[in-house]
């Protein structure tokens, strides 16, 4: 449906994007996740024409977004991060003019408007001017207006910032529905937003693409990494004997042994199998000199990705070569140390 | 297209703006009128029209860049230029219909103006064929002024800038005027011929004659399209480098 390749913008000097590529598929929620001043906006500025990249292509339902500028934007529905309205205009007066900018035809134009107004509960509104109404509605305005055309292309940028948690989630939902019969593409500074609608995520951070995953991928590597850092007094064959014949222990990675001490780490299916190490170690007489144990939240998944230098295929990559996870987080509550 | 047109009329009418200008582009007028029929020479009693309008000048320039400050430096302010540009429409035609909107109530204000004329015709006699070309003469100066501070409000952010640095350049024109009868162009044919060339106010003498030449109409029309061509180009270029 969209197809983005080695797509580079330069701001004079300063490259806001590094040659990036990625596609969206036909009814698929695409993720685009990000800190801020990664690039997002820039991207999506430039996928839905109104910016133009220095180099690299976007095509949109096979149209190119320069070449064929007219035919490739009339597929897109586009909310950037400030809503695109008109404070003298009336709620439907201004949905009625985005409906004759975007050419749809004239008796198509007030079913399409009710519809839009009606999908995002602002049909009370309508008589309202812009300037009047609350950060969320004018929000929902600007939605209404990506929304006229049916275009196949929804492109939302930050679409839920400054909604409050109830808009937020009815705004979530919609997307879920739109998804149904849209390929959307949807930015997002907020890791839990994105895994909670999308099903396919892009990292991105400094202007180049640092993962491109699956949610199931990602919310995989949060639970599959249940971490166990562990240094046991004793010798170090009897320690790993002990434990590769606990159940429960996915993988165990010999760190070191010095002054009698064996350090290594463990990757556990889940925390219970915490106690079962312990007691086990104890009823060997090998005493347990520090335990410490870290599980993934998604936010530290990110901000990992996002702090990595070089770019990886997946998250599961990535997370493989992150093995010191719980250590660089010591001040995360997931953390505790038994001694 | 029609519907960015419709939108940009709305604008001007659904607020007090276009009232407020046109009210004064109508005060300029009765006042200037008003002066120029007591200073009426007493042996002729003759009024005429284009000469009113070419001493006006100095007062009517001053319309213009307000009717236009607002075109693009308000979408880029608020924000709204992102739907614009995204939509199908290209820069020429959103170019063309904010033009084409200005041009609309630039001629609501001419047409207000007729009733000064029809007035004078009521209690005089009117020369018909010269006032119709010294108000098309002046709408044809109207077009190049309104393309002009269309270009200088895509050029800023700001309104209120946008108006002051189309006043300065409408005056820049009109002392481009002066300049080309001064003694100093005089002194050097080439320059003189140049700046006498690019001089509207001087065209608009011919149209105040009543001569409608087809060199002037060419002239007018093509600077305004090449100042259009220019402003979508200026948008263009800062799409490129915006930041």
């Amino acid at each position: 449906m969209v197809e983005i390749k080695n797509l580079t913008k330069r701001y004079g000097g300063n490259v806001a994007l590094h040659g990036i590529s990625f596609d969206i598929k036909d009814h698929e929620i695409l993720g685009f996740l990000g800190p801020n001043g990664a690039g997002k906006s820039t991207t999506m500025n430039i996928i839905a024409g109104y910016l133009p990249s220095t180099s690299g292509t976007v095509t949109i339902n096979g149209f190119d977004i320069t070449e064929q500028a007219a035919d490739a934007k009339r597929c897109i529905g586009y909310l950037p991060e400030i809503p695109p309205v008109y404070p003298d205009m009336r709620v439907e007066e201004y949905l009625t003019f985005c409906a004759g900018i975007k050419g749809i035809k004239r008796p198509d134009v007030k079913p399409q408007v009710e519809s839009a107004m009606e999908r995002l509960h602002i049909t009370d509104m309508r008589r309202r001017l812009i300037r009047n109404l609350s950060k969320g509605y004018k929000q929902r305005v600007g939605f209404a207006q990506a929304l006229l055309g049916n275009p196949k292309i929804l492109i939302l940028d930050e679409p839920t910032v400054g909604l409050d948690p109830a808009q937020v989630s009815e705004v979530r939902a919609l997307i879920k529905e739109l998804g149904k019969d849209h390929a959307v593409i949807f930015s997002s500074h907020i890791l839990a937003e994105v895994s909670a609608v999308c099903e396919r995520v892009v990292i991105i951070t400094k202007g180049e693409i640092r993962a491109i995953d699956t949610i199931e991928h990602l919310e995989r590597s949060m639970t599959a990494n249940t971490l166990l850092n562990l240094t046991v007094e004793g010798e170090k064959d009897t320690a790993l004997r002990i434990l590769k014949d606990i159940r429960g222990i996915k993988e165990i990675k010999y760190l070191n042994a010095a002054d009698g001490r064996v350090s290594c780490q463990l990757t556990l299916e889940d925390e219970s199998v915490r106690n079962e190490i312990m007691s086990a170690l104890m009823a060997n007489g090998c005493n347990i000199a520090e335990m410490s144990m870290a599980k993934l939240d998604l936010e530290q998944v990110f901000l990992k990705l996002t702090a990595q230098k070089e770019k990886r295929s997946s998250l599961q990559d990535l997370l493989d070569e992150t093995p010191d996870v719980s250590g660089e987080a010591p001040q995360d509550a997931a953390n505790d140390t038994t001694e | 297209m029609f519907a960015l047109y419709k939108k940009e009329l709305q604008a001007f009418f659904y607020s007090p703006f276009a009232y407020v200008l046109t009210a004064l582009f109508m005060l300029i007028f009765s006042f200037g009128f008003i002066t120029s029929i007591a200073n009426m020479d007493s042996n002729t009693l003759k009024f005429s029209f284009p000469e009113f309008f070419y001493n006006n000048f100095f007062y009517f320039i001053f319309i213009i860049p307000l009717l236009t400050m607002r075109s693009f430096a308000d979408e880029r302010r608020g924000g709204t230029e992102v739907l614009l540009y995204s939509s199908p429409l290209s820069v020429t035609q959103i170019v063309l219909a904010k033009f084409l909107a200005i041009v609309t109530v630039f001629l609501f204000m001419i047409v207000l103006s007729l009733f000064f004329p029809i007035y004078a015709a009521c209690t005089g006699k009117v020369i018909w064929s010269a006032l119709i070309c010294a108000y098309a003469g002046f709408f044809l100066w109207g077009l190049v002024c309104i393309a002009l501070g269309m270009l200088l409000s895509s050029l800023t952010g700001n309104a209120i800038i946008a108006a002051i640095i189309g006043e300065i350049v409408m005056e820049g024109l009109l002392f481009l005027d002066q300049v080309a009868g001064s003694r100093l162009v005089d002194a050097y044919p080439h320059l003189n011929s140049v700046v006498t060339w690019f001089s509207m106010q001087r065209r608009f003498v011919y149209f105040s004659q009543g001569m409608f030449r087809l060199e002037d109409l060419v002239f007018f029309l093509s600077v305004t399209a090449l100042v259009l061509c220019w402003n979508v180009l200026s948008i263009e270029k800062r799409r490129y480098s915006h930041a």
